[in-house]
């Protein structure tokens, strides 16, 4: 990603200013909390994406990988917390090499904040990374801003303050292992149910000295009952007008070639209907 | 939708231009080798996108000697929409394909700056997308057959459009399979 | 007046040679012997780890390089200039590919890229070609070769055309590559480069067989070394990188679907140690 493209920016305000609704991006609305233990580190997320009311995706993956030993848990533009981890994950596997060190969860927050800082919270990531190097545990939030905080026990996102209710009121120090994975799942239990803009499943990273463990759909509170019984229509409900197949010899011969069909139907499209 | 062994794409036919209907015969499925592109939003974009992934994916082959794959393509679509992140194509994508190397099917949607929907069961998008999530929801069930899925997914487009004023006019439907494709166009009602 | 057309390596002799680019060769071929073996499961890459003095800390350098997890790369000539070809293949496969496709390049698609780094430095002004050999050796996922194998008895031609499987590329399993500081690249099965490279492959011709392991070439490849080192061979002096089975332990996480532990890996000294006393 060298860098962006902004030369549909003009359009899209000219666009807007007629009244085009800008499309909506999907948001994780997000419950994410991290918590440091005795020997390690753990971070935890529900699994709800939205696009404004809508359930976007019901079981999507808010834990990223920075490196082995570094993870992330991304709240805010989807897109962003996917792009900017991807982004500084790459960085850091090619810092990595080159100095044929592992790489330290101070560099990645680093580097995370200087990218945000630099796009001034228009990159919209909330990011909480943790991981364990030579130095120790290190647990930080980076905001959309740049600003970074270095915590025991840190929650973000929509469900941030029911999360830290439970941080609050159960947080002890000297914690161990187990008991920061349960603490995190219950502090990410609490935003699935008091938070709307979180729900489904419970993603759980264990990272310690020796090795990284995610435990994807720890928890499952918001199983769907299977349908008693089915929907099925009956072959031949639907009315065709026209069938064709097309196998897949023919599918690789025809590949380049586009029918050019009226070529008026293109240059009528000036203004459409904008999906939200 | 995904099925068994088969995935199926499908969108309705028409261009408006806000409660003006342009056209009844603007298709918005694209294929692309294995994989099969749905795009809706700003028409314009939508015949850009189109067309700069037949580059993409035209320059992929041409480099690699090979098909892409559904997931490749899912990758190359999410980074090329990131690019754009602060001047977005209006468009919501979404991919249907089987990748022949796993021989499982796969489909995804994103939003229009890249964000990745990995769904298991069904992608919606456009302006039927809040009726699309009521039908499918409702319709779709794991390990459908080619033929079911073609009438799962056919009822749940019909009868989510039907109640959208800005979505109909006929429907185009893609059955993909391991070594076939079947294309139907569908009786829908055109007012 | 050959000297004339040695200055600018961008300006061809009369004979339709650039000098400059045969002197790159011969630094090449002034280098540390190096080879790699392609085997069914795997492909070997070594070389010959020559310390001028015994004072020299032999630990701290190292000349086989991981590029991606699947793709490892080792040279002979020049030690500089291989380390900035390093660097520029490690962050091409990110750039040019990662960063687009989320996967690591195919091991040509690497090869290619790195050819035409080297292929600049031949007719770019004020640069000199890069006085190294490349051997790069892969793992491509896709249709390994056996697979293919049982294809090719389908009686319809056509349908074999059709299907689209028209380039090596589309193979997956091992591949290795050489590429020279021309920015020509060749495959091989089995192939050295650098001072010993002639007699090196003669020794190869005669080894090597088809359906090799990757054990067996590992040791036919400490056989080949053996016969150009002029040195003692122990872990410290021969460095070993083998592409293999994945190896999850690698990794450094778990329970994350569907991922893959690096199948390129290098040799410790103790594991090189103990495949020479085998010998």
């Amino acid at each position: 990603m060298p860098g962006f493209d902004f030369s549909n920016h003009n359009r899209n305000a000219a666009l807007h200013a007629q009244g085009v609704p800008l499309p909506k991006a999907t948001s994780t609305g997000t419950t994410i909390v991290g918590c440091l233990f005795d020997g390690g580190v753990v971070i935890a997320a529900d699994t709800r994406a939205t696009s404004g009311p809508i359930v976007a995706d019901k079981n999507c993956e808010k834990l990223h990988y920075i490196a082995p030993q570094i993870w992330c848990a991304g709240a805010g533009t989807a897109a962003d917390t996917e792009f900017t981890t991807a982004l500084i994950s790459s960085n850091l596997e090619l810092h990595s090499l080159s100095t044929g060190r592992k790489p330290r969860v101070v560099t990645c927050m680093t580097l995370l904040k200087q990218h945000l800082f630099r796009y001034q919270g228009y990159i919209g990531a909330y990011l909480v990374v943790a991981g364990v190097d030579p130095t120790g545990s290190h647990l930080f939030t980076v905001h959309a801003h740049g600003s970074t905080d270095k915590l025991p026990y840190v929650t973000m996102g929509s469900g941030s303050l029911a999360a830290m209710s439970v941080f609050e009121s159960s947080w002890k120090t000297g914690i161990d292992r187990d008991a920061a994975v349960k603490l995190c799942a219950e502090a990410i239990m609490a935003g699935i149910f008091n938070d709307l803009g979180s729900g489904s499943n419970v993603d759980v990273c264990v990272i310690t000295a020796d090795k990284t463990t995610l435990l994807r759909n720890y928890i499952k509170p918001n199983e769907r009952e299977k349908k008693k019984r089915n929907y099925k229509f009956a072959r031949g409900t639907t009315a065709v007008l026209n069938e064709k197949i097309i196998t897949r010899e023919q599918i690789s011969k025809y590949i380049t070639v586009h029918e050019l069909e009226d070529e008026t139907v293109t240059a009528a499209a000036e203004k459409m209907d904008v999906d939200t | 939708m995904v099925g068994k062994d088969c995935v199926a794409i499908a969108c309705d036919l028409r261009l408006g231009l806000q409660a003006l209907t342009v056209s009844n015969n603007f298709p918005k499925i694209f294929s692309y080798g294995d994989v099969y592109l749905g795009l809706t939003g700003l028409a314009t974009d939508v015949s850009t996108v189109a067309d700069l992934f037949r580059y993409k994916v035209n320059m992929y082959r041409l480099r690699e000697e090979r098909q892409i794959s559904p997931q490749t393509m899912a990758n190359l679509v999410s980074s090329s929409l990131y690019e754009r992140r602060f001047g977005p194509y209006f468009v919501s994508p979404v991919i249907a394909g089987i990748n022949h190397t796993t021989g499982k099917p796969f489909i995804c949607g994103f939003d229009s700056i890249g964000c990745i929907d990995f769904a298991k069961d069904f992608i919606v998008s456009g302006t039927a997308s809040d009726q699309l999530f009521g039908t499918c929801e409702g319709l779709w069930e794991p390990d459908l057959g080619p033929e079911d899925l073609f009438e799962t997914v056919s009822q749940a487009l019909l009868n989510a459009v039907d109640r959208d004023a800005l979505s109909g006019w006929g429907a185009h439907v893609y059955i993909i399979e391991k070594d076939k494709v079947t294309k139907r166009l569908l009786k829908g009602r055109q007012d | 007046m050959a000297d004339r057309y040695s200055f600018s390596l961008t300006t061809f002799s009369p004979s339709g040679k650039l000098v400059q680019i045969e002197y790159a060769l011969n630094a090449v071929n002034q280098g540390v012997t190096s080879l790699g073996i392609k085997a069914t499961n795997g492909i070997v890459l070594a070389t010959e780890k020559k310390s001028s003095s015994p004072l020299i800390d032999s630990q701290s350098s190292s000349k086989v390089s991981l590029i991606t997890p699947n793709i490892g790369m080792v040279y002979s000539g020049m030690g500089p200039d291989y380390r900035i070809l390093v660097d520029k293949a490690r962050k091409v496969s990110h750039t040019g590919y990662k960063r687009i496709y989320n996967e690591y390049p195919p091991t040509r698609i690497l090869v290619q890229d790195v050819a035409r780094v080297m292929q600049e430095a031949t007719q770019s002004g004020g640069v000199r070609p890069y006085g190294v050999s490349l051997l790069i050796a892969g793992w491509d996922d896709g249709i390994e070769p056996e697979a293919e194998a049982k294809d090719v008895d389908e009686p319809e031609a056509e349908k074999k055309l059709a299907s689209g499987k028209t380039g090596g590329i589309l193979k997956g399993g091992p591949s290795l590559y050489q590429v020279d500081p021309s920015g020509s690249y060749f495959p091989w099965k089995a192939t050295a480069i650098g001072k010993s490279a002639t007699s090196a492959k003669t020794f190869l011709e005669k080894r090597y067989t088809e359906g090799l392991e990757l054990e067996d070439a590992i040791h036919i490849a400490l056989l080949t070394l053996k016969e150009t080192i002029e040195g003692e061979m122990n872990g410290e002096t021969v460095e070993i990188g083998i592409v293999g089975p994945p190896e999850d332990r690698l990794l450094g996480y778990e329970g994350v679907e569907g991922a893959v532990g690096p199948r390129f890996r290098k040799l410790s000294p103790q594991e090189v140690e103990d495949y020479l006393t085998n010998l």
